[in-house]
């Protein structure tokens, strides 16, 4: 039995890239959700969670924007990265500038520097979502803000770009070589993907499952959560309370999975139901979709809050 | 109709004629208050109080506590009060809306010398969470009826044999409200007409916003009822439960959380004409728009007009 089980792990091994030399991190903090009603709520502003000691997710607090969107910093030896910049400009309502000036003040002392200079990219310049907190770097010393996407080198780190075009024109995904970890917008989230262009984004997730057959992918980050903890429902849109919310990170494996259904709906007014996240294709944000037969269905609930 | 018994009445204070020089005059507000960009920085309290005339009030739930943003109304009478609606958030630590509804009837009844029994009676326009969630913040209030959450118990609760077509009345102590059945929205489902104030409440059946019809026909009958009625009787204003439309009828997208450019709360007889006319010549499922409000017809609730933005 055990000669058996050699060949068949190296044959998984070859689909997927070994995930062996990449720097550790993990997700160890349950995310603020919103609360029964926005203005009573008391958590912070902008959550910030280490995934390792130079990674670390932010979220916009739902309270403050329904759209909650999570955004990045990649810290390299030489240079800090931000990754999208969520959906308030108000720098008193959701104070991005601020929280990341204070942790690149951190990283640029823990290096004996007295500052780091700051990229910022965009998963989607267009998109209003991630598009809001940029306007409050406007001005800051030692900062680009990058367009066209290009490729990072954040010093001993490379953040290489993959166009995705797909729920977006200009839509781009970030993979982080050091960590494996796959930042992509809401091109691909727990969530519900509104496709703009069904034919690109057929073509957008063939070009990404290709990377990730040839790139470790740790973990696919996006940029929302919309997906609750059981399998195939979502919150509706605008919901700013979601106690029972699905996790951030997705398998690479989900690639392939939206890539399936993407091509099955090519064409169609359809919704796709999958168990981690919803495919919606020309067809409003609000419209339901017919649950699939692979997926157990929940029982009917009223919550009332 | 079918009168509901009075209790005794209290000898000593003078009662308040609710029955001449009709309709009692009241004035809405310019503006209500209509959430805002930040619900976390939202500074409107909870709930705006907004006092009609000397014996109404109409009450608004701010946007940054719950997005339906709904209506209710507070209307007194020399032996009772009737609050029509109680909102879309039951914790009282969040949403205080049995505190606000206790000071208003405390100030009207000290104003008033009322009985020490002066009863309180929560009723809701249908049987949807957004419209009775914080009834169970009155459980342990003295004097206070409440409607059952079932549709039995809602008919019941106003005596009525034959529902929707039963009319009866309901008297606060010389204000009588008259209530009928409304369905078409869900199937339980009432209206109000005030005799005092002369407003016919009209819950989420026919308000400015998107009118959610789950049964067309019973929607039409209903609609037809109302306007018999509005021939037959005087009606000052027509009042529902939300907004959700702009000044210029752009529909505000479900669960919009800053509606800065509102219309008036209230509408005319004009409107509910014109609102049945159209319905008339509707014949399918679907999203219209009157000129007035949106009918949204058999449309599965949640859907909207919403389209993908960033289609390309």
């Amino acid at each position: 039995m055990r000669t058996l089980l050699i060949p068949l792990a190296a044959l998984a091994a070859a689909a997927q890239p070994s995930l062996d030399g990449l720097a550790p991190g993990s997700i160890r903090y349950k995310w603020i959700h919103g609360s029964i009603c926005a203005a009573t709520n008391r958590d912070p502003r902008i959550q910030v969670v280490p995934y390792n000691d130079s990674t670390i997710v932010m979220r916009e607090n739902m309270a403050i924007h329904w759209e909650a969107p999570f955004t990045y910093l990649l810290v390299g030896k030489e240079r800090a990265l931000l990754i999208d910049t969520g959906a308030t400009p108000e720098a008193k309502y959701y104070p991005l500038r601020a929280t990341v000036d204070g942790l690149i003040r951190r990283f640029a002392s823990l290096a004996g520097k007295t500052d780091l200079p700051l990229t910022i990219v965009m998963t989607s310049p267009e998109d209003i979502a991630q598009n809001q907190g940029r306007r409050q770097f406007e001005g800051r010393p030692n900062t680009t803000i990058a367009q066209p996407p290009v490729a990072v080198d954040l010093g001993g780190r490379l953040v290489t770009a993959i166009p995705t075009r797909g729920t977006h024109k200009d839509g781009v995904s970030y993979y982080d070589a050091q960590t494996g970890l796959l930042f992509t917008g809401d091109f691909l989230f727990p969530g519900r993907v509104l496709i703009a262009n069904d034919g690109d984004y057929v073509a957008s997730l063939e070009r990404l499952k290709t990377f990730a057959e040839s790139n470790p992918v740790k973990w696919i980050l996006g940029g929302h959560i919309e997906m609750q903890a059981t399998p195939g429902l979502a919150y509706s849109t605008r919901t700013n309370f979601k106690p029972n919310e699905r996790v951030l990170q997705m398998e690479s494996e989900e690639i392939g999975e939206a890539l399936l259904h993407a091509r099955r709906i090519l064409g169609k007014e359809e919704v796709a139901i999958r168990a981690n996240f919803i495919l919606m294709n020309r067809v409003g944000p609000d419209t339901l979709g017919r649950w699939p037969a692979d997926l157990p269905r929940p029982s009917a609930t009223v919550i009332l809050r | 109709m079918t009168a509901i018994v009075l209790f005794a009445l209290a000898a000593a204070t003078p009662r308040i004629d609710f029955a001449s020089n009709l309709p009692a005059k009241g004035t809405f507000p310019a503006k209500w208050i209509h959430g805002s960009p930040s619900l976390l920085d939202n500074t409107d309290p909870p709930i705006q109080v907004h006092w009609y005339n000397e014996h109404t009030v109409m009450l608004r739930e701010n946007k940054a506590y719950n997005y339906e943003g709904a209506f209710m109304y507070l209307y007194f009478g020399n032996d009772r009060a009737i609050l029509l609606d109680q909102g879309s958030t039951s914790s009282p630590t969040e949403w205080p809306l049995r505190q606000t509804v206790d000071k208003l009837v405390e100030t009207w009844t000290r104003k008033h010398k009322s009985r020490a029994d002066y009863e309180l009676v929560l009723a809701f326009s249908h049987l949807h969470g957004d419209h009775y969630a914080a009834s169970p913040q009155f459980l342990d209030r003295p004097y206070t009826r409440i409607m059952g959450l079932t549709h039995q118990q809602m008919v019941d609760f106003w005596g009525m044999k034959n529902y929707p077509s039963d009319r009866v009345e309901f008297d606060l102590g010389g204000r009588k409200i008259w209530v009928w059945g409304n369905p078409g929205h869900i199937d339980s489902e009432f209206a109000y007409y005030d005799t005092y104030t002369q407003i016919l409440f009209t819950g989420d059946m026919f308000y400015r916003g998107r009118c959610y019809v789950g049964n067309f026909t019973a929607w039409m009958a209903s609609m037809k009822r109302l306007v018999e009625f509005a021939e037959k009787y005087p009606v000052t204003h027509i009042v529902g439960c939300h907004i959700e439309i702009s000044k210029t009828g752009k529909d505000y997208p479900r669960a919009t959380t800053y509606q800065p450019d509102e219309p008036p709360l209230q509408m005319d007889v004009a409107m509910l004409k014109r609102t049945y006319e159209f319905g008339k010549a509707i014949t399918k499922p679907g999203i219209y728009f009157t000129g007035d409000v949106y009918i949204a017809n058999q449309t599965r609730g949640t859907m909207t007009i919403d389209k993908n933005p960033y289609a390309y």
